[in-house]
C-alpha cells in the first residue's frame, strides 16, 4: 500500500473515532452545565442541577435505575441460558424442524419491533401478562434470544464436542462433564451474550411502554420527557448516567468472565 | 486451553476399562443419548417462538378488519386501501421508507470502509475496537439528544459556525430536527449503524484478509487490488446480512423518529402507534394496516435474507473461511 493511501485511512479512523467520542463527551459536558446560552462554545456556569435532580428522592430515579438494572440482568440470565440450550440443539443435534428453529432464531431482528409489540400486546392481556413485570421479561426476552442464540451458536460449534467424549469415555459422570468441561469452556460466550442481552432489554423504550402500561417503569422510560422537555441539564444527566451504569455492569461482567475463562478474553466485550 | 488441562480435572473412574470396552462395542456418542434430548433443550425457545409468530399472525389478522373482540369478523381489504387514499399516510411510507434507505446504504458503505480502514492499518483488534462497540452498548433515546446537542439550531454545531462568522443567526442554520427531511433522525441511526456494520463485519474480513488476502500479495497483486478484487467479494455475504438487519430495524423503530421526528409526515411506526392508541378502537384495524405494510417490506427482506443465509451455507462449504 503506498503511503497516502495508509496516511488516508489513518485519518478515516481518526475521524471515525472523533464522531463516536464527541457526543459522549458532550453530553456529560451538558450534565453539568449551569448556564450554556447561544451563543457560547462552552457553559458560562457549571451546576449539579441535573446530578441533584437525579439522586433527589421525588425524582425517584435511583430507585427506577436499580429496579432496571434488576430487570434486564434477569432478562440476560434466561436469555443466555436459553440461548445456550437451543445453540446446543442446532449444533449437535439432527431433529424435525431444526431449518425452522434457525429460521424463527433471526426472525425477531428482521420483523420491526413495533409490528411485534402492537401485534403480541392484545394476547398478552388476554393472558394476563400485559402491565406487569413478566409480561415485560417476555417480550425483552423474545428480542434478545436471536443475539444469544448466534453468539452461543457460534461458540458451541468452535469449541466442539470433542472433550465432553473423551470425559465421558474417560467415566466422568454427566454432572462432572457439564461443570468442568462445558461451563468453563462456553463461559466467555456466556458473558458476551449475556453482555448484549443486558444492553438490549436495558435499552428498550417502546416495548416496555406498551407492554409495560405505565406500570413497569425502567430508566429509559424516566429519561424520554426530559428529552423532550427541552431540558438538556437533566436529559444529559439522565444519558450520562444511563453511560456510567451500562459501563460498569460491563465491568462487572467482564471481570466476572475473566475470572473464570481460561483464554482471558471474551468474545464481544473483551 | 488445552485438553490436557481439562481432563486432568476428572479423577478417572474405577472400572474405565470396562466402560471403554462396553462403550467400543455400541458406537458409544455421549451426545446422542435420547431422541428427546434436542426437543427438549429448544423446547423454552420453541414455546417464546410461538408467542412472536402468534403475536404477528395476531396483527396480521387485524390489518384485515377480524378483530373479534370488537365484533369484526369479516375480511375485508379496506383498511390498506383507506390507507393508500390517505395522503398522510401515504406520506408516512415514502418518509419511512427514504429515512430506512437513506440511513441504511450510507451506514453500510461507510461501515465497510471503516471495517478496511481498521483492517488495512492493523487496528482490527485491541482500542480501536473499544471504541466501535460503544454505540452498540448506547441506546437510541440518548442517541436523540446526542443529535439534539449538536445539530439543533441553538446546538454544537451551529454555536461553532456562528463563531467563526459562516452564519449570522441561530435560524440561518439548516433546521435538521423536527422536519420533513429526516436529517437529524438519520444522522443519528448512522452513528449507531455505522459502528455496528463494522463490527459485524470486521472478524470475517480479518480473517479473509489474513488468509486469501496475503496469498494474493504474495502472488503479486498490490495491497488495494487484493483488497477490492479479492477481500471485499469475499465479505459480501457478511455486508449484505448487516445491511439487512440495520434495514429491517430501522423500518419499524420507534424511538427516533418519534423523539426527532416532524408532527407531518409521521414515520411509519410513530403514525402506526397513534392509531393503535387512538380512543376510538375502531381506529385498531388502521395501525394494523400500516404494520402490515412494514411487516409485507420487512417480509421481503426476510426472504431476501433466507435465500442469501442459504447460499452463504454452500458457499462456505466450498471455501470454509469463515471457520
Amino acid at each position: 500500500m503506498t503511503k497516502t493511501g495508509y496516511t488516508f485511512l489513518k485519518i478515516v479512523i481518526k475521524l471515525f473515532a472523533f464522531s463516536i467520542l464527541f457526543p459522549v463527551a458532550i453530553v456529560a459536558i451538558w450534565s453539568f452545565a449551569g448556564r450554556w446560552s447561544w451563543p457560547q462554545l462552552l457553559p458560562e456556569t457549571f451546576s449539579l442541577r441535573g446530578m441533584a435532580e437525579l439522586f433527589s428522592s421525588y425524582s425517584g430515579a435511583m430507585q427506577t435505575l436499580g429496579s432496571s438494572v434488576l430487570l434486564s440482568i434477569m432478562v440476560a440470565i434466561l436469555a443466555v441460558v436459553i440461548g445456550a440450550m437451543t445453540a446446543r440443539a442446532l449444533v449437535f443435534y439432527n431433529f424435525t424442524g431444526k431449518q425452522a428453529v434457525e429460521f424463527s432464531a433471526v426472525l425477531p431482528i428482521i420483523i420491526p419491533g413495533t409490528v411485534f409489540a402492537m401485534g403480541i400486546h392484545v394476547p398478552l392481556i388476554r393472558l394476563g401478562l400485559a402491565d406487569n413485570i413478566y409480561g415485560v421479561i417476555l417480550v425483552h426476552l423474545i428480542c434478545t434470544l436471536p443475539y444469544t442464540i448466534k453468539i452461543m451458536t457460534d461458540i458451541t460449534k468452535a469449541f466442539g464436542s470433542k472433550l465432553e467424549e473423551q470425559a465421558a469415555i474417560l467415566g466422568a459422570s454427566p454432572w462432572q462433564i457439564a461443570a468442568d468441561i462445558t461451563l468453563p469452556s462456553l463461559l466467555p460466550g456466556l458473558v458476551s451474550s449475556g453482555c448484549m442481552a443486558y444492553i438490549i432489554s436495558f435499552s428498550q423504550y417502546f416495548l416496555t411502554l406498551l407492554i409495560g402500561g405505565g406500570h413497569v417503569k425502567t430508566f429509559t422510560l424516566l429519561m424520554v420527557p426530559y428529552l423532550q422537555s427541552g431540558d438538556r441539564t437533566v436529559a444529559s444527566a439522565y444519558s450520562f448516567v444511563f453511560i456510567i451504569a451500562t459501563l460498569l455492569v460491563f465491568i462487572v461482567f467482564d471481570a466476572a468472565g475473566r475470572k473464570f475463562s481460561h483464554d482471558g478474553h471474551g468474545y464481544l466485550f473483551t | 486451553m488445552s485438553a490436557d488441562q481439562q481432563t486432568a480435572k476428572i479423577k478417572l473412574h474405577p472400572g474405565w476399562l470396562e466402560q471403554i470396552k462396553r462403550i467400543s462395542h455400541k458406537g458409544f456418542c455421549p451426545l446422542n443419548r435420547a431422541k428427546a434430548v434436542p426437543y427438549l433443550l429448544i423446547l423454552p425457545f420453541a414455546i417464546l417462538s410461538l408467542l412472536f409468530i402468534y403475536g404477528i399472525g395476531n396483527g396480521f389478522l387485524q390489518s384485515f378488519g377480524i378483530i373479534p373482540s370488537l365484533d369484526l369478523n369479516t375480511p375485508t381489504l379496506k383498511y390498506y386501501i383507506e390507507i393508500f387514499s390517505r395522503p398522510e399516510l401515504l406520506s408516512s411510507i415514502w418518509i419511512s421508507l427514504y429515512i430506512t434507505l437513506v440511513s441504511s446504504v450510507t451506514a453500510a458503505v461507510l461501515g465497510v470502509l471503516i471495517c478496511a480502514a481498521l483492517v488495512l492499518t492493523g487496528h482490527d483488534r485491541g482500542r480501536m475496537m473499544g471504541v466501535v462497540k460503544i454505540p452498540i452498548a448506547i441506546p437510541h433515546t440518548v442517541v436523540a439528544l446526542f443529535v439534539i446537542c449538536i445539530f439543533a439550531q441553538s446546538g454544537l454545531l451551529a454555536r461553532v459556525l456562528y463563531s467563526l462568522g459562516l452564519i449570522s443567526s441561530q435560524s440561518s442554520f439548516p433546521s435538521l430536527l423536527y422536519t420533513g427531511n429526516g436529517a437529524g433522525i438519520i444522522l443519528a441511526y448512522l452513528w449507531k449503524e455505522v459502528p455496528f456494520i463494522a463490527f459485524f463485519v470486521i472478524s470475517v474480513m480479518a480473517n479473509i484478509s489474513s488468509t486469501l488476502g496475503e496469498a494474493a500479495e504474495n502472488l503479486g497483486a498490490g495491497k488495494w487490488r487484493t483488497f477490492i478484487e479479492v477481500t471485499l467479494p469475499l465479505c459480501m455475504p457478511a455486508i449484505k446480512n448487516a445491511f439487512l438487519i440495520v434495514f429491517a430495524y430501522t423500518l419499524g423503530a420507534y424511538e427516533l423518529p418519534y423523539l426527532l421526528g416532524a408532527t407531518a409526515p409521521r414515520a411509519l411506526p410513530v403514525q402506526a402507534f397513534i392509531e393503535y392508541t387512538h380512543p376510538d378502537l375502531q381506529h385498531r384495524p388502521y395501525a394494523m394496516a400500516l404494520n402490515g405494510i412494514m411487516f409485507f417490506i420487512s417480509f421481503i427482506i426476510v426472504l431476501l435474507y433466507y435465500r442469501l443465509v442459504q447460499r452463504d451455507k454452500s458457499m462456505m462449504n466450498g471455501m470454509n473461511a469463515n471457520d
